[in-house]
């Protein structure tokens, strides 16, 4: 799986590389700012881009435009976006075109080496990865409304799962369930928040995250 | 006869039915508005019916024996009375048709009446014998009512000026604001003796001009004339005691003019006779013209040298005084909010420091301690090293997590990444509430105040979501006249108070570094809404300035 990596801190640079290697992905390009990671993204069409949201020249939310504008020039173009912080704001550009194939993850989950290579895996298949930082955030904000009110705590929770972008594999091994029963749960959740349920994960979890972010 | 009893009686009526609708209209609920500042005519609030109409005339009833007065004096020797029928009929037609009208000529006829009665009083005196009808008399030569000519003149005067201020008639407003200027005896720094000097001017000028030039009778024995230098001494006197800038130009004129004055005698030699200068009686003879020379000199050198005195006043007092005082203010409060701005960064800063030490140091120093225990057991005891390890990782994340908490409160990554809109954005994002945001802001706000307005609207923001029990918030960021804007509306229980807690208190500090205020309505029930405005001019590229 190639990959293209935009971060300009060099000591990050070069771990994203060792672990990413180590991991058996392939390394296209690693670049340190918002230009060059737009050619390469645009030129090496990777599988997925890694990129950092703070970026020369500006060292403001360069990386995120290059990665959006990538986006725009490659339709779907997996993209996974690493920041110090997370903010819904980004997440909702990034979400914005319906593609899938993005992420957004804090940096630190990097330290978790099998979140962050499924995270890859999932982000370069289409899927859509966001932290459980900003999936939080999200629930907050619902938390006092209907219908999620008429959630039970188990679908609170398979709710948040869903909006991070698990399939629902990952989100019984996480809630020691079995998947069948991660299916029926979702299954009330999508008839209580009156969602249109559907088979594709990709999908499911775009519908998941709009009804949180409306 | 006939015509005093009419005028006498007029005044009298018209006065009671003023002062009548005065009262009424000082009654509730007719109105609060003040006597004397509730435009005649102006048709407000009031009965219905003929008392409502002649309430609403005002001080325009006055017209009807102002008219009388004039048309009388225009005709008491001509015999036939139809100029007095059509003035009182002109006068009633305005009254009727144009109350505002009526009122406002009412000041200004009263001042000229009371002009012509000093040049009546003259003509009188000069022993022209023709009969005038003058206010309530019929004054003419020889008659003792030519008397009450000079004291009617000064009623009509003070009275046109004491209404002109009443009706708010043009004119009015620079007519207080003399007055005002007038009274304001403490300002100025002339000494009592520069504005003294007044006086001994004044005193020539009735030497030299009151006898002879208006009214023709010596000094001594005209009684008429000691009364008019009583009046003029008087009000001089009251302009030393109330306005002394005023005062010592009025003396500095003088001065100069008289000193002139008696220059030109010596220089000429010729003087009309019977008249004195100071000292001297003006007489063509030599010792005089050297006297009259050498006081001419004496008062000329007095007038020059208050004239640099007095033209300081003049330049520096009026706008120069109160820019100074305005700066004066400015450096005050200037002083206080920068102790205010360096004390709010040094307990920033210590806040920084703490929260560095306690969190993400200490967090630091564990993991370093793990990894060193780890690397004792990785030979021994590979398992409890890799727990170590792994634990390590942990205490790694958390110190990430407290370094992200505090960098959010000392500069949010949004406010840096995308200036103040969309700081706001995610601020509202981030808001457990339901948030309505209205944002119209057509370039970059400066760094530092952009920082100071995210940080008032957040913490506004927590106090909606901690104490009002609010559904849904608004908040509108708007510029405009170089005033930005923002006020967070809330839906709540209202009744809040901002002199409670600190949080609003820090925030009024914090704004008050850029002049900027906070502002904030809770009536018990709600709207809670909190306002904020910090002066700043908005740049639309990126190279901004505030």
């Amino acid at each position: 799986m190639r990959i293209v990596i935009g971060e300009d801190l060099f000591l990050l640079r070069e771990g994203l590389v060792r672990l990413l290697t180590a991991h058996g992905f392939e390394i296209a390009a690693a670049v340190g700012s918002a230009p060059e990671l737009l050619r390469a993204l645009v030129d090496e069409r990777p599988d997925v881009g890694i990129v950092d949201v703070r970026l020369p020249p500006t060292h403001t939310d360069d990386g995120l435009r290059a990665a959006l504008a990538a986006r725009r020039q490659v339709p779907g173009l997996p993209v996974l976006v690493l920041s110090q912080y997370v903010e819904q704001l980004y997440a909702r550009e990034l979400l914005a075109d319906q593609a899938g194939g993005v992420g957004y993850l804090l940096k630190d989950r990097v330290f978790n080496d099998e979140t962050f290579t499924t995270a890859i895996r999932s982000v370069a298949a289409g899927g859509t990865v966001l932290d459980p930082e900003v999936v939080s955030k999200l629930m907050v904000r619902h938390s006092r409304t209907e219908p999620v009110t008429r959630l039970t705590p188990r679908e609170r929770e398979v709710l948040a799962l869903m909006a991070e972008g698990r399939s629902n594999a990952a989100i019984g091994q996480r809630l020691f369930i079995t998947e069948k029963a991660v299916s029926k749960h979702a299954a009330g959740i999508f008839a209580k928040l009156d969602l249109t349920p559907s088979e594709d994960d990709n999908r499911r979890v775009l519908a998941v995250l709009a009804y949180l972010g409306s | 006869m006939y015509y005093e009893f009419l005028v006498v009686t007029l005044v009298v009526w018209s006065y009671v039915l003023v002062a009548w609708c005065h009262r009424t209209a000082a009654d509730p609920p007719a109105g609060a508005d003040p006597p004397g500042a509730d435009p005649p005519g102006a048709g407000t609030a009031g009965p219905a019916g003929l008392r409502g109409l002649i309430r609403a005339r005002g001080w325009g009833l006055l017209l009807t024996p102002v008219a009388l007065v004039y048309a009388a004096l225009a005709e008491v020797n001509g015999g036939n009375h139809l100029g007095i029928l059509a003035g009182v009929a002109l006068a009633g037609i305005v009254m009727a048709f144009f109350p505002r009208l009526a009122a406002t000529i009412v000041p200004y006829a009263l001042l000229v009446l009371g002009a012509y009665g000093l040049v009546l009083a003259k003509w009188l005196h000069d022993g022209n014998n023709s009969q005038v009808l003058y206010g309530v008399v019929l004054a003419g030569a020889g008659s003792w009512r030519t008397h009450l000519v000079l004291p009617q003149a000064a009623v009509f005067f003070l009275a046109g000026l004491w209404l002109l201020l009443g009706v708010q008639a043009p004119g009015a407003e620079q007519v207080r604001a003399l007055v005002a200027k007038w009274r304001h005896s403490g300002r100025g720094g002339i000494v009592p003796a520069q504005r003294w000097l007044l006086l001994p001017v004044v005193a020539l000028l009735m030497e030299l001009l009151g006898p002879h030039d208006w009214f023709g009778t010596d000094w001594i024995t005209g009684a008429g004339v000691i009364d008019i230098d009583i009046v003029v001494g008087l009000a001089s006197l009251v302009l030393v005691f109330r306005s002394r800038v005023w005062a010592a130009t009025l003396a500095e004129a003088g001065l100069l003019v008289f000193g002139v004055y008696g220059l030109l005698i010596l220089e000429l030699g010729t003087v009309p006779p019977g008249f004195a200068y100071g000292l001297s009686a003006l007489a063509t003879t030599g010792g005089h013209l050297v006297i009259s020379g050498l006081q001419g000199a004496v008062l000329l050198t007095l007038g020059l040298w208050l004239v640099p005195r007095v033209m300081v006043e003049h330049l520096v007092d009026p706008e120069l005084a109160a820019r100074a005082q305005q700066l004066t203010q400015r450096v005050e409060s200037l002083t206080q909010t920068r102790s205010d701005a360096v004390d709010t960064a040094v307990s920033e800063l210590r806040r920084i420091e703490r929260d560095l030490h306690d969190g993400a140091q200490a967090r630091l120093v564990a993991l370093g301690m793990s990894l060193q225990a780890a690397e004792r057991l990785f030979a021994t005891s590979p398992a409890a090293a890799l727990a170590l390890v792994t634990e390590a990782k942990e205490t790694s994340s958390r110190a990430l997590a407290d370094l992200r908490d505090l960098v959010r409160g000392i500069y949010p990554p949004v406010l840096a990444d995308r200036g103040l809109a969309d700081a706001i954005r995610a601020l509202a994002l981030d808001s457990p509430l339901h948030t309505v945001l209205d944002i119209d802001l057509p370039g970059e706000v400066e760094m530092p105040v952009a920082s100071a307005v995210y940080f008032s609207v957040a913490e506004a923001l927590a106090n909606v979501s901690k104490h009002a029990s609010a559904r849904s918030v608004r908040i509108e960021l708007s510029l405009a006249a170089g005033m930005l804007r923002a006020e967070v509306t809330d839906d709540g229980a209202g009744g809040a108070d901002p002199a409670r807690g600190t949080g609003l208190a820090g925030v009024e500090r914090r704004l008050a570094t850029f002049d900027g205020i906070l502002a904030v309505s809770s009536p018990p029930g709600g709207p809670t809404i909190v306002v904020i405005e910090v002066p700043c001019a908005l740049s639309s590229a990126k190279t901004s300035s505030c």
